[in-house]
């Protein structure tokens, strides 16, 4: 704890120098002072914007440019023991799982009437006691990746995106059966938000935007899968056999999806339909018995349809998605499943989410998003004895507590998460603080609990303290 | 979230028609008022501002209030447009270019002016990576005054409708930064004292140009909780407006400066421009701001 320590007197001092310079201003303790006839105001005390005569010929092509820069501290705190299965229990110490920079980068240019070039990415250092650095053997370690990277088109009624991007269907926040279209990573529990976890994939977008509806549509010209877990993360266990990406031999994997979205007096409706991969592959043995484990794609069709309605200051959220030919036991890991070996059995899949946000007042929201998926005739193909790993109703909650303080400043938030059968609890509390227009700081704390029906039982008991402090421009 | 349609009106508070009134005797309070209200539709209509939004806890040095602290700073722009009977309904768009980190924040809003009828919002957020409408009601009727863009403005401040809620009186005619004004004292009714924070308000009209230079907010206790100053008062497409207007929170000592780098009115803007895609689809948004732009510069 000691390190952690220092990293909050490693923040204190940032603060410190961000901070202005008051010695020369008295603060106004009596407003009668303010009041005074005697007192001058003038409006150039921040700089005379005046002066400058509106032209855009000193505009930079570096005025697209944002950068954000990281430090995170990540940590488990709470020693204990957690005993995934009766009569078996492991330790599980308190210590730094994250010690890392990063550096976020977003641009954007319109070079040219109708066009415009966008591009995001990110590099991380990971320093001394973070997961990764121990993961290359106790040694600096550093990644960086491109986000973002496309060209947008637009002329008429019509828009189209070339490149890396992302789509976003559904309405309900945070846990949308419709937010399949791109592939996602979550890699530690600093990441808990589908926000946050998208990766781009290389798609071209045509939007139409018509006079009383729009239509947007898609093709992913290089499917991605979720990428396997980050050796020394906290989500990453041995597996029998290494996990690697889909061996592609040259086969060409293409998906297609269109949305029609049409809004009305404070409601919005879309119906989509697409024809996907599983974000999930599912692996198998090798047959040989030694090497790589066997990546299976699973191609299906989604259904969807999707709907808001704002009632005052609350607005309800609806999705529908119906999959057909997804597979069963598509969440598949060599020596995890229920299932003695993978079944190819293809079944249809219902699934639904809805919830509302409300806006207490103008500082404080509360929303709620349930998540529920049912397999159609799941026993249908099964041997007896055999079990799927979801049966029945199976999904998810969320609900988010929002409290926008000291002018937008202070940020308080609180996440619970959980599974709708009850074997797991989430709980998530932040604050951020911004400090100036460049300098922020935060904090959180998460809260695992489950039993040993949830995957989630490796956490059962995990509390995790994280600090941030980030700059920006 | 802050629903942040209310810039516009409060650019119109501050502005007049330039009509000449001389005699008090000649003009109630009310009417003095209602023609504030007719130059804030002119100047919402078809306009494209620009502004910088800076704010501060203040103190005094030398005799002169200045910043505590290094101020924050935002800058937007926004582009609306009026329609409905009577132009009384406003679509508007605003973009937030700083700071970096809510840079390309876009908002887009649809007030009504009908009694009942929830205003629309919809919200662009590229970490979101879609439009997500917001639930915010009716801003006027139903929320409390809340901050706009974490400022000291509110949007109480920005409502300048519902002059049938208020009594005017004429206090004096006087002077004040070298005009003469009108000091107009104007006071809630019974129903509107239930959604203000503010007993009453004076306002220094300047009987000339009818631009508010000065107002003064009093809780209930008749203590001046809150002092606007206008200044840089120009003359912008025939409309007489403060290009300058700074809220001081006489309880917090903070104070928050809103400066109309640029405001255009009566521009040609695209009714598709008005709409979510404008939210979404940026090439389309920076080409038609170009178009303005290019407006402004005949």
């Amino acid at each position: 704890m000691s390190l952690l320590n220092k990293n909050v007197s490693f923040i204190l001092v940032f603060v410190a120098q961000a901070s202005y310079s008051q010695q020369d201003v008295i603060l106004a303790s009596d407003e009668e002072d303010i009041l005074s006839e005697e007192i001058i105001f003038d409006d150039d005390l921040f700089g005379n914007v005046f002066d400058e005569q509106p032209t855009r010929e000193n505009d930079s092509w570096l005025d697209g440019l944002t950068v954000r820069i990281r430090q995170q501290f990540y940590g488990q705190v709470n020693s204990h023991s957690i005993e995934p299965i009766p009569g078996f229990s492991f330790p599980k110490n308190a210590a730094l799982e994250n010690n890392r920079l990063g550096i976020n980068f977003r641009f954007q240019n319109s070079f040219a009437p109708g066009w415009l070039f966008q591009t995001s990415g990110q590099t991380r250092a990971f320093w001394k006691d973070d997961y990764e650095y121990k993961a290359n053997g106790n040694n600096f370690d550093a990644e960086s990746r491109i986000n973002e990277f496309f060209v947008q088109r637009s002329f008429e009624q019509h828009s189209i995106k070339f490149g890396r991007q992302t789509v976003v269907w559904g309405e309900t926040v945070g846990n949308s059966v419709l937010d399949v279209i791109n592939h996602f990573e979550f890699r530690d529990f600093t990441i808990i938000d589908i926000e946050d976890a998208r990766l781009n994939q290389w798609m071209v977008v045509w939007d139409y935007f018509g006079e009383e509806s729009n239509w947007s549509s898609f093709i992913n010209l290089y499917p991605e899968f979720n990428p396997a877990g980050v050796r020394g993360s906290p989500f990453f266990f041995e597996p029998t056999y290494n996990l690697t990406d889909y061996q592609r031999d040259g086969e060409v994997l293409v998906e297609v999806g269109t949305q029609w979205k049409k809004s009305f007096d404070l409601s919005d409706i879309s119906f989509m339909a697409a024809y996907l991969y599983d974000n999930q592959m599912r692996f198998e043995d090798p047959i040989s018995g030694f090497g790589d484990a066997v990546g299976k794609k699973n191609d299906y069709i989604l259904l969807g349809f999707s709907a808001n309605r704002a009632i005052g200051r609350l607005l309800l959220n609806f999705d529908l998605a119906f999959s057909h030919d997804v597979l069963a036991d598509s969440f598949n890991f060599p020596g995890t499943s229920a299932l003695a070996s993978p079944l190819n059995l293809k079944k249809d899949r219902l699934g639904t989410s809805f919830g509302f946000e409300w806006a207490i007042d103008n500082q404080q929201s509360v929303s709620l998003g349930v998540q529920a998926q049912k397999l159609l005739d799941e026993r249908e193909g099964l041997l007896p004895g055999q079990q799927l790993i979801y049966e029945g109703v199976y999904g998810s909650w969320l609900v988010r507590y929002t409290n926008n303080l000291l002018n937008s400043d202070l940020t308080v938030s609180s996440t619970l998460q959980g599974n709708i059968d009850g074997n797991s609890l989430l709980a998530f509390l932040s604050a951020n603080y911004t400090i100036s227009d460049n300098w922020a700081i935060g904090a959180s704390i998460i809260s695992i609990s489950a039993n040993t029906q949830s995957p989630l039982i490796f956490f059962d008991e995990d509390l995790r303290l994280g600090f941030t402090l980030e700059y920006s421009f | 979230m802050i629903i942040k349609q209310g810039l516009t009106y409060l650019t119109a508070l501050f502005l007049g028609t330039g009509s000449l009134y001389s005699d008090a005797q000649e003009i109630s309070g009310l009417e003095i008022m209602q023609l504030v209200e007719d130059a804030q539709r002119r100047t919402n209509d078809s306009s494209f501002n620009r502004m910088q939004l800076s704010s501060c806890k203040f103190g005094v040095t030398d005799g002169r209030i200045t910043c505590a602290e290094r101020p924050r700073v935002k800058s937007l722009e926004s582009v609306s447009k009026n329609y409905g009977v009577e132009l009384k309904d406003t679509k508007s768009v605003t973009i937030t270019l700083e700071p970096a980190a809510e840079r390309g924040i876009g908002m887009l809003s649809y007030a009504y002016d009908e009694a009942g009828r929830d205003n629309e919002t919809w919200l662009y957020l590229s970490t979101l990576g879609r439009v997500k409408r917001i639930a915010a009601g009716d801003t006027d009727e139903e929320t409390e005054p809340a901050s706009l863009f974490g400022s000291e403005f509110t949007t109480e401040d920005t409502d300048t409708g519902k002059l049938e809620e208020y009594s005017f009186n004429i206090l004096e005619e006087t002077t004040t930064s070298g005009r003469e004004v009108w000091k107009l004292e104007m006071i809630p009714n019974e129903e509107r004292a239930r959604k203000t924070r503010y007993s009453r308000q004076v306002h220094y009209v300047d009987k000339e140009r009818l631009v508010t230079l000065r107002s003064e907010m009093y809780d209930r206790y008749d203590k001046e909780i809150k002092r606007l100053m206008a200044s840089r008062v120009e003359l912008v497409n025939d409309v007489w407006m403060s290009r300058s207007l700074t809220m001081m929170n006489l309880v917090t000592n903070r104070l928050s400066n809103m400066a109309f780098v640029e405001i255009y009115t009566d521009l040609s803007i695209d009714d598709e421009f008005l709409t979510q895609r404008t939210l979404t689809d940026a090439a389309y948004r920076e080409t038609e701001l170009e178009g303005l732009r290019a407006q402004l510069n005949q």
